[in-house]
């Protein structure tokens, strides 16, 4: 039996679990963007980030994505430190300043203490949310559900994702219509900005 | 041909002047002068002579070498032989005959020939 | 077998051959034949001599005479005087800035004289085209003294007591991860993280070399590669051997075409000899090596992102754990090192872990391999014990600063790392040392810069690098880079605002604590440092609108001085834009309006007449 501390309290598991997962059991809520649970953990949004530490070196704790890092035995997990509330906020808002329109990112910033034209920002939020140049208007954050269920689900392969870095987007290949969907929704399904939609073909 | 770990020994001795060349710290060098004075008195001779007898002798750390003229010219073909911690001893009035002796005598045993010898260092043999 | 008494070993590095260092082989073996010298002399193309600056060179074995900047021209007259006269030419030589004798032996020089050389053992010494040389000076002993006469066990333990560390910039203990990969267990379901208690199975076990070497200006990877490709061979056959693994990648970059056409050529002379293939050296031990070549990103230098890349997906990390070690190219238990961690090995074997221990420092053994360049008089490739100090490093190996300015900062580790200014030029060179100064180790690139250089320029030009170079997987760099680039561009743009020195340091560590993979965990890394060693020109970009160095461009202004200005119309002539005008002995005038800032101007007046604010 392995047993892990997450914000105080204890679970004891014996089968592979990652700190998400053991979070889940115990109840506590960490908030995610790119995870979802019949899909293989991807790591890329950083929403999930918590401070973990071992308990040989109880003060050297680390940043690690819950969906990803596997729970172990004697870890001590703490989702609601300065620290990790510090980074949630900042990649809250640097999703805001991407996505400023979306519903979705919107309220889950607004669940964070995070407003737009709001008092309590520090010197990088003011900058990300009031005088960050804006972009093409987007709801994307390119949290790859929609490609990775595609791959792993229907195993279509019909989305992928194309340049890097800031120009990185979603298309199918060669921006055209896929021939390879079906037409199953589960792209649309997924997206938690609602930004993929189907259509009549 | 599919090496056994033998072989790399057998390439290693076939390549032996080729390390010697680019490796060798040297303990002997023999330094041959090659002025125009020295090649009209047959230099050259002295210089394949002295390379076959180390080629022959299978020593990895004696080096041969040449330079310009030293100066004397009368006493051409002459040859430098500076033993690592010795002082350079300089031969004059070579001949392959010599040469021979001066390396079995110097370089391979360690005692400076000195009939045929010049000067030791700054000193003059008398 | 030649009674040669000289071999002329004429570099030909990309450096050497890009300055025609062929057409200077082509000459040498001309003049030779014409003094009737080919029984005599022997010409050799060796790989990089790590003297970039100073080729085309050729050194003269056995009297280490060292010849530099050769051309065509220099040939007949070298010949003539060195071989047939015996009078080294010492114009040709190597002098030492502000000194008038030249240095004829190459181990006195004070760049080669003062290095150690390990991983680079060989370079300068060997037709890299020809196996036997490789042979002739000791190479494929090592993997004979394993295969014949070492466990794999006892490698590792010799790997690990010798204390090698990653020299692609991590500095992970090599035995360590050596010893991971041995260990683990290969499980059927190879998607899942752990093991199923599967016993291990060697055919499912995999080595990679990591040859991307994508920082700026780093060419050190490059140039073992070119110069000695066996011994990144010997060592992968050495590890493969201590592992379990049957068959190795090298993942090269794109840009190396000719350490690619090397490294081929060193691969099928390898495969000839029955060193790679089945039952090498007549034992029971196969192994194969393939070559994978990359296309253009910097995130593939990440050990997972290469996985990815060598299996046909897109280059992205991938999150950790599970390892490589445990779970890498196609699930299966990888382990990935860098070149130069790989061409140490053959010497740890043959001198032995004590030996190897016993140069360097406590925590970092060995030596390492740097590329020196920038504001140093003696630019190239430079491979040092570790703990030296950087001071002796750019002063004493480099020769300094040229010109008379005075030395500002290094930058060590590229696009990850940081700059040491003066008060810190005697930390010593190692790990640990660096990072407390604020820096990293890195891959080994070292810039040298002095006061004509903009920190904050620095600082924008590694933020744009990694910027473009961001795989977009992560939020915090695909999206914050490109904002800390934009506040940095408006800084050196004058468009600075009071509190942005604050907001990059918060944003800064703020990616460093998010990001997924160590692009976007060291990208701030530049910025952190310059703020933290040079406030004051950051405050000076801000608060007056001016530039200290003279470099960013929408802050400097170009005029001609009235005093110095002839009138010769050099200046005007050569203005890309045409906005210098003047009468023939009058004093020119650049219209502010239509100057580009290009610098023209400045560079062809001999009359010192044009002022840089």
């Amino acid at each position: 039996m392995a047993k892990i501390n997450i914000d105080g309290r204890d679970l004891e598991f014996e089968e592979q679990l990652t700190i998400l997962d053991a979070a889940k059991k115990l109840q506590i809520k960490i908030p995610t963007l790119c995870y979802n649970e019949h899909l293989a953990p991807y790591g890329g949004c950083r929403i999930c980030l918590v401070e973990a530490a071992t308990q040989a070196a109880p003060q050297r704790s680390r940043l690690v994505p819950a969906c990803t890092a596997p729970a172990a035995d004697g870890m001590i997990v703490v989702t609601n430190s300065e620290r990790v509330l510090e980074s949630r906020r900042f990649i809250i808002e640097l999703f805001l300043s991407r996505c400023p329109e979306s519903e979705q990112i919107r309220s889950m910033a607004a669940e964070m203490g995070v407003q737009p034209d709001g008092q309590n920002l520090d010197v990088v939020g003011q900058y990300l949310l009031q005088r960050a140049p804006k972009r093409e208007a987007t709801n994307c954050i390119l949290c790859g559900l929609c490609v990775r269920v595609c791959q792993q689900i229907p195993e279509r392969f019909a989305l992928s994702l194309k340049e890097r870095g800031i120009h990185r987007k979603v298309t199918p290949p060669f921006e055209k219509v896929a021939e390879s969907c079906i037409g199953c929704g589960s792209c649309a399904y997924v997206c938690p900005t609602k930004t993929i939609t189907v259509e009549e073909a | 041909m599919k090496l056994k770990p033998e072989d790399l020994n057998k390439i290693r001795e076939r390549m032996k002047s080729t390390s010697r060349l680019r490796e060798a710290e040297g303990k002997a060098k023999i330094n041959v002068h090659l002025g125009t004075c020295g090649i009209a008195s047959g230099a050259r001779e002295i210089l394949h002579t002295f390379l076959e007898l180390v080629e022959a002798s299978g020593a990895d750390d004696v080096l041969v070498t040449t330079s310009g003229c030293a100066g004397l010219c009368k006493r051409e073909p002459m040859a430098t032989i500076e033993i690592a911690g010795q002082a350079p001893v300089k031969y004059v009035d070579l001949t392959p005959e010599k040469v021979k002796k001066v390396f079995e005598e110097h370089i391979k045993g360690g005692t400076v020939v000195k009939e045929y010898a010049l000067a030791v260092g700054s000193e003059r043999l008398g | 077998m030649g009674n040669y008494r000289f071999n002329l070993l004429v570099c030909a590095g990309t450096g050497c051959v890009s300055n025609n260092a062929f057409k200077v082989k082509a000459a040498l073996e001309k003049e030779i034949e014409k003094h009737k010298l080919q029984e005599e002399i022997q010409v050799i193309s060796t790989g990089c001599n790590g003297f970039c600056a100073n080729g085309p060179i050729m050194v003269v074995k056995p009297d280490d005479i060292f010849y530099q900047l050769l051309t065509e021209e220099d040939i007949p007259g070298l010949v003539e005087e060195h071989f047939l006269k015996g009078r080294p030419v010492e114009k040709l030589m190597y002098t030492p800035a502000k000194d008038e004798h030249p240095i004829p032996k190459m181990s006195d020089i004070p760049f080669f004289g003062k290095q150690q050389l390990i991983a680079l053992s060989n370079r300068g010494l060997i037709d890299p085209e020809n196996i036997d040389e490789y042979i002739a000076l000791g190479g494929y002993q090592a993997l004979a003294k394993v295969l014949t006469k070492m466990t794999p066990e006892q490698v590792i333990e010799e790997i690990q007591t010798a204390g090698l560390r990653g020299r692609g910039g991590a500095g992970f203990p090599t035995g360590k991860k050596w010893e991971f990969c041995r260990n683990a267990l290969v499980s059927e379901d190879s998607s899942a993280p752990g093991n199923n208690g599967n016993s291990p199975s060697a055919a499912d076990k995999y080595i990679i070399c990591n040859a991307d070497e994508g920082d700026p200006g780093a060419f050190m990877d490059r140039s073992i590669v070119e110069s000695d490709p066996h011994a990144l061979l010997e060592g992968m056959l050495i590890g493969a051997y201590a592992i379990g693994a049957t068959h190795g990648f090298i993942y090269i970059r794109g840009e190396y075409p000719l350490a690619l056409e090397r490294l081929t050529q060193a691969l099928e002379q390898a495969r000839e000899y029955g060193l790679l293939g089945d039952e090498i050296l007549g034992t029971g031990f196969s192994f194969d090596i393939s070559v994978s070549k990359g296309a253009g990103a910097f995130v593939c230098g990440e050990e997972t992102s290469l996985i990815g890349s060598l299996e046909g997906k897109l280059p992205e990390p991938r999150v950790r754990p599970p390892y490589p070690a445990q779970s890498g190219y196609m699930g299966k238990p990888t382990n990935i090192n860098n070149v130069e961690t790989w061409a140490n090995v053959p010497h740890i074997i043959n001198r032995g872990a004590a030996w190897f221990s016993s140069i360097g420092t406590e925590t970092s053994k060995g030596t390492k391999v740097f590329s020196l360049v920038g504001k140093v008089n003696n630019t190239g490739l430079v491979e040092v014990p570790m703990g030296i100090t950087m001071r002796e490093i750019v002063f004493d190996i480099g020769g300094g600063i040229p010109d008379g300015k005075k030395f500002k900062a290094v930058q060590t580790g590229g696009p990850s790392g940081g700059c040491i200014p003066e008060s810190l030029l005697d930390t010593p060179v190692d790990y640990e040392s660096l990072v407390q100064a604020g820096s990293i180790m890195g891959s080994g690139g070292m810039i040298v810069m002095d006061e004509g250089n903009c920190m904050v320029e620095v600082a924008r030009y590694f933020v744009s690098f990694t910027q473009q170079e961001s795989c977009g997987k992560c939020t915090p760099c695909r999206e914050g880079t490109w904002h800390m680039l934009n506040i940095l561009e408006n800084i050196s743009q004058g468009k600075g605002q009071e509190g942005d020195i604050e907001l990059l340091e918060k944003m800064g560590r703020y990616i460093k604590e998010t990001a997924l993979c160590g692009l976007g965990n060291t990208a701030p890394n530049p910025v952190l440092t310059t703020i933290r060693y040079f406030r004051n020109e950051y405050e000076a970009h801000i608060r007056e609108k001016r530039c200290p160095a003279g470099v960013c461009k929408a802050l400097i202004t170009y005029s001609i001085d009235p005093e110095n200005c002839t009138g010769c119309t050099a200046c005007a002539k050569n203005c890309p834009v045409a906005c210098i005008s003047g009468e023939r002995k009058q004093t020119h005038v650049i219209n502010q309006e239509k100057c580009i800032k290009c610098g023209m101007c400045y560079s062809v007046c001999n009359f010192d007449a044009v002022r840089v604010r």
